[in-house]
């Protein structure tokens, strides 16, 4: 698709800013998010195309102003439900699960 | 089927992972374990200093290095590296007359066995949009300026292969052993945004 | 599908999985062939970039056969095909602002091009 995603050329995104000595994960949630990805994409659900794919359908404006790891939560959420391994209805209750947990400690 | 509004999802992006892992291990289609152990992996274990290691031989050993430009991934695995996203790989070679870049321009695509996982730089707008079309002012942002006389070549990764640049041994390193030559490697050096100075 | 063990975390992460495939299918083109990018515009997923369609390259090496990512996203199939390397001056796709000598390589399918 001719979205976002496909940068090449693209003039206004802005110096490349390396981070030095930047390390390997900047957050607890990232080694998570990370994992659960390798963990779910090894076990074949997903192949690296369609996981791509749904990256791709980000909405542009959210794709640019989110970070490369929220880019894979979205889109993990997203290929989980469309391969039926859990439903959004699943999703939204492990939502209010972790949120209220979060209310209580 | 209820008819009410989707909830949305926690702001705080790490419950909202928190809730997906949770509800992964749930389902049976992950195990805690499992992802404690690919952290460690890939955290800790491979890493940038595994393409050092691959420099430092080429550096070292002709033979192995005109192995390594003919075929990167079994010469690399005779290392012992290897693995995803590192299948199928290609290493291209810095000279006095071409110098190589590596980019994904479409999303991040990055060779792990030798150089671990990418940094966000690498990952994000910028450099994707940038490094194919204006390399060079790219190179200067890093601090590195190629002089016109050489080229620079960039690979953007669109298929399954992963490249890794094999950048030039400095002057002055003729007595250097593999593990001296391989602590001189930095990771930029194999993606092609640093140049190496010598010992 | 089970989940992976923890046990075959080193195995699966450092042996990998290859996408080349084993198909005897042939090549259109060859080292040294004039190809020009197609004009595909596809809604879907493609790894042809935008900025490379209608460019003309040169190429350089052939790298086998893998499935095509156009359709592997979409439950397509694998569509085997060959994948080559192929070099495009820089100032062909970006105009005189590029150096006259660089140049870059892209990964490109069967399908991605035609003769030139």
């Amino acid at each position: 698709m001719n979205g976002i995603h496909d940068l090449g050329g693209m003039h206004g995104m802005g110096p490349v800013n390396p981070e030095t000595d930047e390390p390997v994960f900047h957050e607890e949630w990232e080694r998570r998010m990370f994992a659960v990805l390798m963990a779910t994409f090894a076990n074949g659900i997903y192949n690296v195309d369609e996981f791509r794919h749904t990256v791709e359908k980000m909405p542009a404006a959210e794709y640019l102003s989110t970070s490369y790891y929220e880019h894979w939560l979205h889109s993990l959420e997203k290929v989980m439900i469309e391969k039926g391994q859990f439903n959004q209805a699943d999703l939204e209750a492990a939502w209010s699960s972790v949120s209220s947990a979060e209310e209580i400690a | 089927m209820s008819d009410h509004d989707h909830a949305k999802p926690p702001s705080d992006t790490a419950l909202r992972v928190k809730a997906l892992e949770s509800l992964l291990l749930e389902k049976g289609l992950v195990e805690a374990d499992t992802l404690d152990a690919l952290i460690q992996l890939y955290e800790h274990n491979i890493g940038p200093k595994n393409g050092a290691k691959v420099v430092a031989r080429a550096w070292s050993d002709p033979e192995y290095k005109a192995r390594l430009l003919a075929n990167g991934t079994p010469a690399i695995a005779a290392l012992g590296f290897g693995g995803v996203q590192g299948e199928d790989m290609v290493v291209v070679e810095n000279t006095p007359d071409v110098h190589n870049l590596l980019v994904c321009t479409l999303c991040s695509c990055y060779p792990w066995p030798v150089l671990g996982l990418p940094p966000v730089w690498y990952k994000a707008a910028p450099y994707r949009a940038r490094a194919i079309s204006e390399p060079r002012a790219v190179l200067k942002e890093f601090g590195v300026e190629i002089s016109d006389d050489v080229e620079v070549r960039v690979w953007d990764s669109t298929a399954e292969l992963r490249y890794m640049v094999l950048p030039r041994r400095p002057a002055g390193t003729e007595d250097l052993d593999e593990d001296e030559l391989a602590a001189l490697v930095s990771r930029d050096s194999m993606i092609g945004v640093a140049l190496i100075e010598g010992a | 599908m089970p989940a992976i063990p923890v046990d075959m975390v080193i195995p699966i992460f450092t042996g990998g999985a290859s996408s080349r495939l084993e198909a005897d299918v042939p090549a259109k083109f060859k080292a040294g062939d004039s190809v020009v990018a197609r004009n595909i515009n596809p809604s879907g997923h493609t790894r042809l970039p935008r900025y490379l369609r209608g460019k003309n390259g040169t190429i350089e090496k052939d790298h086998g056969v893998f499935g095509l990512p156009d359709t592997m996203a979409h439950d397509g199939g694998e569509s085997a095909q060959h994948v080559y390397s192929v070099r495009f001056s820089a100032q062909s796709v970006w105009g005189d602002n590029a150096s006259p000598r660089d140049s870059f390589y892209v990964d490109m399918w069967d399908d991605y091009l035609d003769p030139a």
